[in-house]
């Protein structure tokens, strides 16, 4: 469903380009996976997401969204293909968790139209996925870390989309909600079929939700593959210079990575 | 009205065209009453009748002249720049994601009092289309200050434009600030006392000149502000959430600023410079219609005009037959509000 | 929390910046301009302060430097024959002639202090209300002459006082008698016939009937309009100078309108374009029976001997039939 070519991408111009962001990065995410964004600060993911829901453009390659060039599509109908849910969302007024909820119809509306009852309907909906039904009316800044990830990505969901891009969904979030939100996004994989692409440091996170990882490293690919094959020691050395010990996790039901020493 | 009680028992809200119908059709009924009634009012006693008597010529009818020069004009002028300038309050406020924002803060102007105080400390002296020279080189002083935001706003980094904006405009505003300081310095004791009595704003045209000269630039600024309402919404969350919602940021932006910039710098060449109309009638607005900008900009427009048209009412009755110059008014009546907003907010 | 206190900083960073912002744009503490509340004819405080009494300086000394930063007390000074004493007069004095060569050292809101003490002035006059400027004169111990005005009667008063303290009584004298003399025989002129209410008019937005600065019935411009035979149409605001409002402009309905022009002033064509613009307020009477009129001169700014011709200016545009 998504075909990243061999992407290249710096920020600054001439002399300021100080080093590519991004090196001729490729990768392909099959419709309904689950795919995890590995790799350091610095190493570009974030910039990968951004080029990917066309906030960016990159300087070469292609970016191909359901066999469409991106830079073919409009920025609203890219908008109706992904989804983006941000680290953190600060509203500067006040509004309210329908209001946060239903701002991502707007790919699906005209210049002028105002939404309608069957947005409102998916806007609900949106909420019950998310367990956030009795937030709707509640002012977006009262809420809780985790609730208001929850509402983000419930409005995200309101898009419609069939991909969803999370940058760091649970960096922000205590173990309570880290393990809320990864439970959530499982089952919205599981039962709506969403595709994701979820960047993230946490490799424990990784590792329970993700099925296939991809490991980015000074903006370049240096590894990808199954989650069980890819997130070895070995891999986690070369990523981030640090000895861990990666074991399977009967009662998780998934890898566990715990680190040791520094390399 | 905000739909919740403490923590959230949910009320059923009306869909968002009905709110939309029923916030103008309010606000609207406000601004119409405002403009219809305050030239009634003021130090002078006036027979309606008579002032609207076709039969006595017009050079022998006081009051019709009363009405007409004195009063209509300077209602107009207080509804279309109270509506500018409130406008430009809300889109600054959302362009800039600062609810602190106003039409002050981007310098813009302060290039048209620089303008104006040019014209009164060095004698500028050309006047064209009924417009005094003072009015036209405030014109072209924001004009200016709009260039050089513009020009650093172009300039800016991908991802934080609003910041490079908000920056850049507030060193425009410090520097052209320098500028009058010196320009007031260079004035003599009559000329610093027009300044001073010039930035302290003043309705009172006298003629419709002017209004239609202002209606130009800001008919353009309206036909921008009009599609910016939801967007505003989705840019205040994030610029980058709604560039990935499918918004046109740098465009949207561009229409904003330039808009935004429109509207003050007639709005301040027309009257000088009011404060605390752009930064307080959004809020007052927004207590009212909730933060969705599709209620919040055509509320504003409409609140922004009876607002100032209410304050320059004061301003001219209250210590009749003499008039305060009607920004004291919006002052004294918007500093305290403001405060009380802030730490409301906190 | 951290959240509320930045709230609360920017509050209080808001309500300084209006602290500063707003005393900024009034902040002409010397204005002269509305003196309400004082009575027409107050007498001048005509004082000479002199140097500390430490130094026990003798007080009788006549002076023979004098720095004049009032143009009207510059004026004074020639009138009684003291002008070779003067050796620094104010940015803003140009009369008569011989002042161009005379040093120049600032004006009221901004003395040349360094300029002032150069020149080794034995006194000094200044305004009363320049308080900064005669605090450092008097730590340089140098005498000075507070110059305080209200109306009319004041010119001649100052003339006298200025002439006493400078060992020019005798010329003094004659000067303010010659002044006095020359003011009723104008007087004299117009007696008798109506007075037109007037509009006086001190200044206005150029090109529009903006921003009208008018006489509130009070002060010397006032007086030399009474004088020569008009009335105030502002006589019961008691105020050197009001801000009227057109509404205002147009209940008052004054007969005749004077508008005054000095410093730079326009050129004749510029002139009638401007007299036009009274046409938006046809009602007036003054309009209507085209009495409006420019006076353009700098005799109407300074309250000194060229009053005189201020006062017959008045007077022959008021009544041109009694000249």
């Amino acid at each position: 469903m998504l075909q990243v070519s061999d992407i290249s991408f710096s920020y600054g111009r001439g002399r300021a380009a100080a080093q590519r962001v991004l090196d001729g990065v490729s990768l392909e995410v099959r419709r309904g996976t689950v795919v995890g964004l590995l790799g350091p600060n610095g190493s570009g993911k974030t910039t990968l997401l951004r080029i990917i829901a066309g906030v960016l453009k990159p300087e070469s390659g292609r970016v191909l969204i359901g066999g469409h060039p991106i830079e073919e599509l409009t920025r609203r109908d890219l908008a109706r293909r992904v989804a983006v849910v941000p680290q953190e969302t600060h509203s500067t007024f006040d509004f309210s968790v329908i209001d946060m909820v239903l701002m991502g119809r707007y790919p699906h509306l005209g210049a002028f139209e105002l939404e309608g009852a069957s947005d409102q309907t998916i806007a609900r909906d949106a909420l019950a996925a998310t367990g956030t039904t009795a937030l709707e009316l509640r002012p977006f800044a009262t809420l809780s870390g985790g609730e208001k990830q929850r509402v983000v990505i419930a409005s995200a969901l309101a898009q419609a989309s069939d991909m969803l891009l999370l940058d760091e969904p649970t960096a922000a979030l205590d173990l309570r909600y880290q393990f809320e939100i990864t439970a959530l996004l499982r089952s919205l994989n599981t039962e709506r079929g969403t595709t994701m692409i979820v960047s993230t440091h946490d490799l424990n996170l990784a590792a329970g939700l993700c099925e296939r990882v991809v490991l980015l490293k000074q903006g370049r690919v240096i590894a990808h593959g199954t989650t069980d094959e890819t997130l070895t020691a070995a891999n986690i050395r070369l990523l981030y210079g640090v000895d861990a010990d990666v074991q399977y996790h009967p009662r998780a039901g998934h890898l566990t990575v715990v680190p040791i020493a520094r390399y | 009205m905000p739909d919740t009680d403490a923590l959230g028992t949910i009320q059923p809200r009306a869909p968002i065209r009905q709110r939309v119908l029923w916030t103008v059709a309010g606000f609207g009924t406000l601004a119409a009453a405002a403009v219809l009634l305050a030239p009634l009012a003021g130090s002078t006693r006036i027979h309606l009748g008579t002032a609207f008597d076709r039969s006595i010529p017009y050079a022998d009818n006081v009051d019709a002249q009363i009405f007409f020069v004195a009063r209509l004009p300077r209602v107009l002028a207080a509804a279309l720049v109270g509506s500018a300038l409130a406008l430009s309050g809300v889109v600054f406020q959302a362009l800039l994601r600062n609810p602190l924002a106003s039409p002050d803060t981007l310098g813009i102007s302060a290039g048209a009092s620089l303008g104006a105080m040019a014209a009164i400390t060095f004698h500028i002296e050309f006047s064209m289309l009924g417009l005094s020279s003072v009015t036209i080189a405030s014109f072209a002083g924001w004009l200016g200050a709009l260039v050089i935001v513009s020009g650093l706003s172009m300039a800016r980094r991908r991802g934080s434009s609003a910041v490079v904006l908000l920056l850049g405009g507030v060193t425009v505003h410090l520097l052209l600030s320098a500028v009058i300081a010196f320009v007031q310095y260079l004035a003599d004791f009559t000329e610093t006392f027009r300044n001073v009595r010039w930035l302290m704003g003043s309705l009172d045209v006298a003629s419709y000149s002017p209004i239609v000269a202002a209606l130009v630039p800001m008919a353009i600024a309206w036909a921008g502000f009009a599609t910016l309402p939801r967007v505003l919404d989705l840019i205040s969350v994030g610029s980058e959430s709604a560039a990935a919602r499918g918004v046109n940021v740098e465009r949207t932006e561009r229409i904003a600023l330039v808009s935004a910039s429109l509207a003050t710098g007639a709005a301040v060449s027309l009257a000088g410079p009011v404060s605390f109309v752009g930064i307080v009638v959004p809020h007052m607005v927004r207590l009212l219609v909730g933060a969705d900008h599709r209620l919040v900009v055509p509320a504003s427009a409409l609140f922004g005009a009876a607002y100032l048209i209410a304050c320059d009412l004061i301003a001219r009755t209250i210590i009749a037959p003499l008039e305060l110059p009607v920004g004291i008014i919006t002052a004294i009546i918007g500093g305290p509000v403001f405060l009380w907003l802030l730490f409301r907010r906190a | 929390m951290a959240a509320l206190s930045t709230r609360v900083t920017l509050a209080i960073l808001v309500v300084l910046g209006l602290g500063y912002g707003i005393p900024k744009t009034v902040r002409l503490k010397a204005d002269t301009t509305d003196t309400s509340a004082t009575p027409k004819a107050v007498r001048v405080k005509a004082d000479a302060t002199y140097a500390s009494a430490a130094h026990g300086v003798a007080a009788q000394e006549l002076p023979r430097r004098i720095v004049s930063l009032v143009p009207a007390t510059t004026e004074m000074l020639f009138a009684m024959g003291a002008g070779p004493r003067i050796v620094g007069v104010s940015n803003y004095d140009r009369f008569p002639p011989e002042v161009a060569r005379i040093a120049k050292v600032g004006g009221l809101l901004d003395p040349d202090v360094e300029t002032l003490l150069s020149l080794k002035p034995d006194l000094v006059i200044v305004y009363d209300t320049q308080a900064d400027l005669k605090r450092q004169l008097e730590r340089a111990q140098v005498p000075i002459y507070h110059y305080l005005h209200r109306g009319l009667p004041d010119i001649m008063e100052t003339m006298r006082a200025l002439g006493a303290r400078i060992g020019a009584k005798p010329a003094a004298d004659a000067a303010a008698t010659r002044i006095e003399q020359q003011l009723a025989a104008v007087g004299r002129r117009v007696a008798g016939r109506s007075r037109p209410s007037t509009l006086l008019v001190f200044g206005r937005e150029q090109g529009t009937i903006r921003r009208v600065h008018a006489s509130g019935g009070y002060g010397f411009l006032h007086d030399v309009l009474e004088l020569a035979g008009g009335t105030d149409v502002l006589n019961d605001l008691h105020k050197q100078s009001v801000e009227m409002s057109t509404e205002m402009i147009l209940t008052r309905k004054p007969e005749v309108i004077l508008e005054l022009h000095y410093g730079n002033s326009l050129k004749p064509a510029a002139m009638d374009a401007e007299r036009l613009v009274w046409n938006g307020l046809p009602s007036l009477p003054a309009v209507k029976n085209k009495r409006v009129y420019l006076l353009a001169g700098d005799e109407f700014v300074v309250p000194g001997p060229r009053i005189v011709v201020a006062a017959e200016r008045f007077a022959r545009t008021l009544h041109p039939e009694a000249f």
